[in-house]
């Protein structure tokens, strides 16, 4: 049996994992901020072995809860794919243009780093013995290529773009840190695609980025450890 | 007579580049946190010192007003070293914020608020010192919250070189090598003096082509 704990896992891409990997078999823990909100992931728990947990990734107490009750369960895939374009006050103007030059809101662009870049590093030292005792070992990180320095000449979205950059080098130093314990260490970009945050002018359904994604997680093996990989499994430029 | 703002200019290199710009007949513009404590600043000809916390915006936005000539070069040189509590497994993440704070989010702050100055300037040109351990495709292990401040700093680099390419603004980072600084300790292999010259040397050839680049101290340019 493959064992997944997923963080962001109520809807959008994280959702569409869930939707694909439980009827496989896979046992998932699936994390979300409000779970009694979570209808579509309720629904799954009921036919497969789906189990919701309460969890703000920027809660490190939650995070802390979490680790005790899943104890030494070993842990194949930590995904770590919470993450946010703007924080909710943010995302009631609609619009992303408050994260250009000559906006520089310093508590926002912290916020996203924390949900983005240092949540996940939060996650993975609490689950690194999880994931040590699996028999896949893999940390993934939901990151985009908007955070590919190489790949961007301008930017309308420094918090979320930096956020992203450095989610990557956590990702790269985790891959060296860990590699020792076999554990395996990648990024993933997904595509712009038609979530809640790429909005419905997107190039990419949530079923083709998903589905490309799943086919690249499911071919890893530690030699890809230290990779950002996009949907389509090409390599993204740091 | 060319005009540099540097940051972060009380000691290592940020102190050696204020004497070489000095030596070389610039005005320089030496700030850091503490006037008082920098006596070695004010003894130089030429280096005006001013009061700055990078981390302060109201104290970035106060110089920015006070400050009426234009700025042709600002170096981004004040910055935070790696510090000993921030590795794996026992990570202070308040202490990784106040790297953010002062590697990635200050640089960007500063652009911000001498935009204005920079534009009226004949050389336009904007270093931020980064580091090679920013490198994310040269990353090894350990010294984690440290590496993504630069690498989210470089990111800062390559996106503003674009959108203020308009402004004919030229903007790099640049990896001063391993120093022997209060940072970089006795044992690194490269001096402060070097370190600025070479600086100074990318500064003072930073054409166009230069702008969204990572250079080395030495002058070729790295890998993001």
């Amino acid at each position: 049996m493959t064992t997944m704990l997923i963080t962001g896992a109520n809807r959008g891409l994280g959702l569409d994992f869930v939707r694909r990997l439980a009827p496989e078999g896979w046992q998932v823990h699936a994390c979300c901020r409000n779970p009694s909100k979570a209808a579509d992931l309720r629904a799954m728990a009921v036919e497969y072995d789906v189990t919701l947990h309460a969890l703000d990734v920027t809660d490190f107490d939650q995070i802390d809860a979490l680790k005790k009750a899943l104890g030494n369960t070993p842990i194949d895939v930590l995904f770590n794919n919470a993450g946010i374009m703007e924080t909710a006050q943010r995302t009631l103007s609609l619009d992303h243009t408050n994260q250009m030059f000559e906006t520089l809101d310093e508590d926002e662009w912290m916020a996203v780093m924390r949900v983005n870049t240092m949540a996940p590093m939060r996650m993975c030292e609490a689950f690194v013995d999880n994931v040590a005792a699996s028999n896949r070992k893999q940390m993934l990180m939901m990151s985009s290529i908007v955070g590919s320095i190489g790949s961007n000449a301008t930017s309308r979205w420094y918090h979320y773009g930096t956020s992203k950059t450095a989610l990557n080098m956590v990702m790269r130093s985790l891959a060296a840190d860990l590699r020792d314990r076999g554990i395996t260490v990648m990024s993933l970009h997904p595509g712009w695609t038609q979530t809640d945050m790429g909005g419905p002018e997107a190039a990419l359904t949530i079923d083709q980025s998903v589905g490309g994604m799943v086919e690249v997680v499911k071919k890893l093996t530690p030699a890809d450890s230290g990779r950002f990989i996009a949907w389509n499994g090409e390599d993204v430029a740091w | 007579m060319p005009t540099i703002l540097i940051t972060g200019a009380n000691r290592g290199i940020g102190l050696e580049s204020a004497r070489q710009f000095a030596a070389d007949g610039w005005r320089v513009l030496a700030c850091c946190r503490n006037p008082d404590a920098a006596s070695e600043l004010a003894s130089l000809s030429g280096v005006t010192v001013h009061a700055l916390d990078v981390t302060d915006i109201a104290s970035v936005d106060r110089l920015a007003q006070q400050i009426a000539d234009p700025i042709d070069v600002l170096l981004n040189n004040a910055g935070q070293s790696p510090r000993p509590s921030l590795e794996f497994g026992s990570m202070d993440y308040d202490g990784w914020a106040d790297l953010f704070a002062v590697n990635t989010l200050a640089p960007f702050k500063m652009i911000e608020a001498f935009h204005d100055h920079l534009r009226r300037s004949e050389r336009r040109v904007v270093a931020n010192v980064s580091s090679l351990m920013g490198s994310i495709a040269d990353t090894s292990n350990g010294v984690v919250p440290y590496r993504t401040t630069k690498a989210a700093l470089n990111m800062v680099t390559k996106a503003l070189s674009g959108n203020l390419a308009g402004d004919k603004i030229i903007v790099f980072s640049i990896h001063p090598g391993w120093v022997r600084t209060d940072m970089g300790g006795p044992r690194a292999t490269v001096s402060p003096q070097d370190s600025a010259a070479g600086i100074k040397e990318v500064i003072e050839g930073a054409n166009a082509d230069a702008s969204g680049q990572f250079f080395n101290w030495t002058g070729e340019t790295l890998p993001w």
